[in-house]
């Protein structure tokens, strides 16, 4: 913690995540409007006191809607997260503790995965399942585990033919027991920084989906879809595209910058 | 410093494009008529086949339509007149049809034209092989013959009021050139000979394709030299194309049509503006299979709970009316006497309890079963829009309902097709005639047919079939009223609004008609010309 501290980039990174976590727990308090909430009186109204980002096409206040979008964007981004490190570490525990012909399954599975590009297949899947914000963090999580799962084999592979599991072998102890207090707390470092990195391009997919109508559906609120709503009007009402534009790339970019911090921090260490 | 760049990126990107040359010249200036010049427009969809009975979709036939002539042609009032035909007789059994064709005309390859090339088309049309969706139409015809060179006879076994319209319809095609040739799958649609103003030049796929003036055109040759279809998948992208000066026409939304222009005098230096009714309505379906929505009352209820006064000032603007019978507004076939549901939302309730429904948590049930369901559209933002409203209306009485939005293909193919939807917010376009048998008519509500919502009604049927059959005009009318009728009553979709066209055309195209005829302001675009002195100079590609 002292070292992120010090590592101003890092610091910055989560003073960002911060922010937006906050304001995305307090959104109802925070909202000055129901972000659904439909004027047809003041329809695509230029950001002003009552409206400090402006109305959409409906007059819903983009404001309220940003601040409940960043809701969606975080669930999404740790759930997926969530989902896609849990597969990862238990396969990547598998591959690289057992290895031999499990081993060669499992990363020949990972091979495959990582052949097809993930925004497409994603894409495809999700054409196929009623859109959910529910579906999208579950086909997230499930197509972005492989980065994990290379990461704890490879760690796993290394650690082993340390002395100390060696002796945790020779007491007896179980295969569960070693990789879980010995091995996986060991390998921590490098997973959470892929989780951390992860959350990033999760809320990016996510954004990225609903600007393509395949995420999120109306009238719920997300970044995706404001920035979607507003293309349309881009020379007109550009509140619309700029200030979820912004969001995505000031969250995106807390995330990387956290995550590398955290990355430079764990490689000094080692 | 990050977001001051990013800021000023976007400033740049809404105030730079403003400052270009153009302000100068005076587009209102007068001009005389003079040919040569190019029209640049841009089409969403690139044109799969320019044989516009195989091809089916919006791109395809609007560009084949400058490339083709029918027998007949609708003119600016959507009365008939010849096309390829000088006249033609309807015999007082209304059975057959006789048309003569106009002599001395010939295809762009400088062949004559005869009844030879009619009834080829016609035998390619009604072919088994042929893979057309129009085919039915002109299978009525239970004998074709060319008397002459210049005389064709159609019979039909019973009288079929929309046969004109179909022969208005059916593209003739050269038979010297197609009669060895698969018509499904011919080089033919990709390089076609026509008749009409324009012959295809270059296509560059992906880009752009390229008519120009044909010599041989059979009403003479267009004013217009060259005309330029840019294939520009999106609207806003296209828009920009438009304000940049880089396309000289579009249709544009009701935003862009009262919100930008109005502010931007720049805009209305060089481009004019045209607003008339479209030829077509946007409507709120129920799968009339699916329960709830067998049950009368509660197609009433959700009627009643919608407000379309809202929904065409909220999404259109106020750029749009209601409607009570499926024709266009103001047209001879519109019925005028019906009395429109107006939005109650009281009554709404009180239906659905007539129905056996009660409140419950705020949403109605019936038997532990809560009325919900799903809205289903594809990607169009004004019916999202719409769909939002209305299930905000739902919401206010007690309707629990979910919206979805997909892409056209896999919304037709997958749930249209199959009947997996529950309710639909869609259109229809309308043609002139009021024949509307294959929307309504209970036989069609087969896989891909347009009944999809599964409309069934005895009287409505016998109707659409006793319409058919009638040329009787007054006659005709009763009957249309009558169906009409018996639509609004029904309900099996709920009318939402018929929207204005809206039409933003470079200034420097003259012959444009100020008030535009009820065929539309495209119609006299034989007549359109650029002066010389407002041409730029034309890449080319």
């Amino acid at each position: 913690m002292k070292k992120i501290i010090k590592n101003p980039l890092a610091l910055a990174g989560l003073i960002i995540i911060l922010l937006i976590a906050i304001l995305a727990l307090f959104a109802s308090h925070l909202s000055p409007y129901d972000p659904n909430y439909i004027d047809i009186q003041s329809i695509l109204v230029s950001p002003n006191k009552q409206h400090i980002m402006g109305t959409d096409a409906l007059g819903r206040d983009v404001f309220s809607r940003m601040l409940h979008g960043a809701q969606i964007s975080l669930l999404v981004g740790i759930v997926a997260v969530g989902i896609s490190t849990l597969i990862g570490i238990v396969l990547g525990s598998i591959a690289g503790f057992y290895r031999g012909i499990t081993d060669t399954l499992i990363m020949r599975l990972v091979d495959v995965m990582l052949s097809i590009p993930s925004f497409f297949l994603i894409l495809a899947v999700i054409a196929f399942l009623t859109p959910s914000i529910w579906n999208i963090m579950i086909v997230i999580g499930l197509t972005s585990w492989m980065g994990v799962t290379r990461l704890v084999r490879a760690e796993f592979l290394s650690l082993k033919e340390r002395d100390f599991i060696l002796a945790a072998e020779t007491i007896g102890a179980s295969d569960l027991r070693i990789i879980l207090t010995h091995l996986l707390p060991n390998s921590l470092g490098p997973i959470i920084v892929s989780t951390v990195l992860g959350v990033a391009s999760a809320v990016l997919i996510e954004s990225g989906l609903s600007f393509l109508g395949l995420g999120v559906q109306a009238p719920t609120a997300s970044w995706g879809n404001i920035l979607t709503d507003g293309k349309e009007y881009i020379q007109f009402a550009w509140w619309l595209s700029l200030f979820p534009g912004l969001a995505i790339l000031i969250t995106v970019l807390g995330y990387n910058l956290l995550g590398e911090g955290l990355r430079d921090n764990f490689d000094q260490n080692t | 410093m990050r977001l001051i760049l990013t800021s000023l990126f976007f400033i740049c990107l809404f105030g730079c494009n403003k400052s270009q040359t153009e302000d100068v010249i005076n587009f209102d200036e007068e001009a005389s008529q003079e040919s040569g010049g190019t029209l640049t427009n841009a089409m969403i969809g690139e044109p799969n086949n320019l044989i516009a009975m195989i091809a089916g979709d919006g791109a395809s036939s609007a560009i084949a339509g400058q490339i083709f002539n029918s027998l007949l042609k609708y003119d600016e009032n959507l009365e008939f007149e010849g096309d390829l035909a000088e006249s033609w007789e309807v015999s007082k059994d209304y059975k057959t049809i006789k048309f003569n064709l106009k002599t001395q005309k010939k295809w762009s390859d400088e062949q004559p034209i005869t009844c030879k090339d009619v009834l080829f088309t016609w035998k390619a049309v009604t072919h088994p092989d042929t893979r057309t969706p129009y085919g039915s139409d002109y299978q009525l015809v239970s004998s074709a013959e060319c008397v002459n060179d210049y005389q064709f006879i159609a019979k039909y076994n019973e009288p079929y009021a929309p046969a004109l319209e179909t022969w208005a319809s059916l593209h003739i095609l050269p038979e010297h050139l197609l009669k060895n040739e698969d018509i499904n799958n011919t080089y033919f649609s990709l390089n076609p000979v026509g008749s009409n103003y324009f012959a295809l030049d270059s296509w560059v796929t992906g880009q752009q394709l390229k008519l120009k003036a044909n010599p041989n055109a059979i009403h003479g040759k267009p004013l217009i030299e060259n005309k330029v279809s840019r294939i520009i998948p999106d609207l806003s992208s296209q828009f920009m194309e438009l304000i940049a000066g880089n396309i000289d026409l579009m249709s544009i939304n009701p935003i862009q049509y009262s919100r930008v222009f109005p502010n931007r005098s720049e805009l209305n230096n060089k481009i004019n503006l045209y607003k008339e009714m479209g030829n077509g309505y946007t409507y709120f379906g129920f799968n009339l299979n699916k329960k709830p929505f067998d049950d009368i009352n509660i197609r009433k209820a959700i009627s009643y709970a919608i407000d379309r006064q809202e929904i065409i000032d909220g999404v259109l603007l106020g750029l749009g009316e209601e409607i009570t019978s499926p024709y266009k507004p103001g047209t001879y076939w519109e019925n005028k006497n019906i009395k429109k549901l107006s939005f109650n939302p009281q009554k709404a309730k009180e239906l659905l309890e007539k129905s056996g429904y009660r409140l419950n948590n705020n949403i109605y049930e019936k038997d532990g079963i809560p009325l919900s369901f799903e809205i289903l559209t594809n990607q169009n933002k004004q019916r999202e829009m719409t769909a939002v409203l209305i299930q905000r209306r739902l919401q206010d009485i007690g309707i629990d309902v979910s919206i979805r939005v997909i892409e056209w293909a896999s919304f037709v193919n997958r749930f249209i097709k199959t009947g997996e939807f529950q309710a639909v917010v869609l259109g229809w376009s309308l043609s002139l005639d009021p024949d509307q048998y294959s929307i309504w008519h209970s036989s069609q509500q087969g896989p891909g047919q347009f009944n999809f919502i599964g409309y069934s009604n005895k009287r409505v049927d016998d109707l659409l079939e006793k319409g058919r059959r009638e040329l009787n005009k007054e006659k005709r009318k009763a009957i249309y009223d009558e169906f009409s009728a018996i639509l609004y009553e029904d309900q099996p979709i709920v009318y939402l609004y018929a929207g204005y066209g809206l039409s933003a055309i470079h200034k420097k195209i003259k012959g444009v008609k100020k008030l535009s005829p009820p065929a539309g302001i495209y119609h006299n675009d034989y007549e359109w010309f650029v002066p010389t002195k407002f041409r730029r100079n034309e890449m080319s590609l």
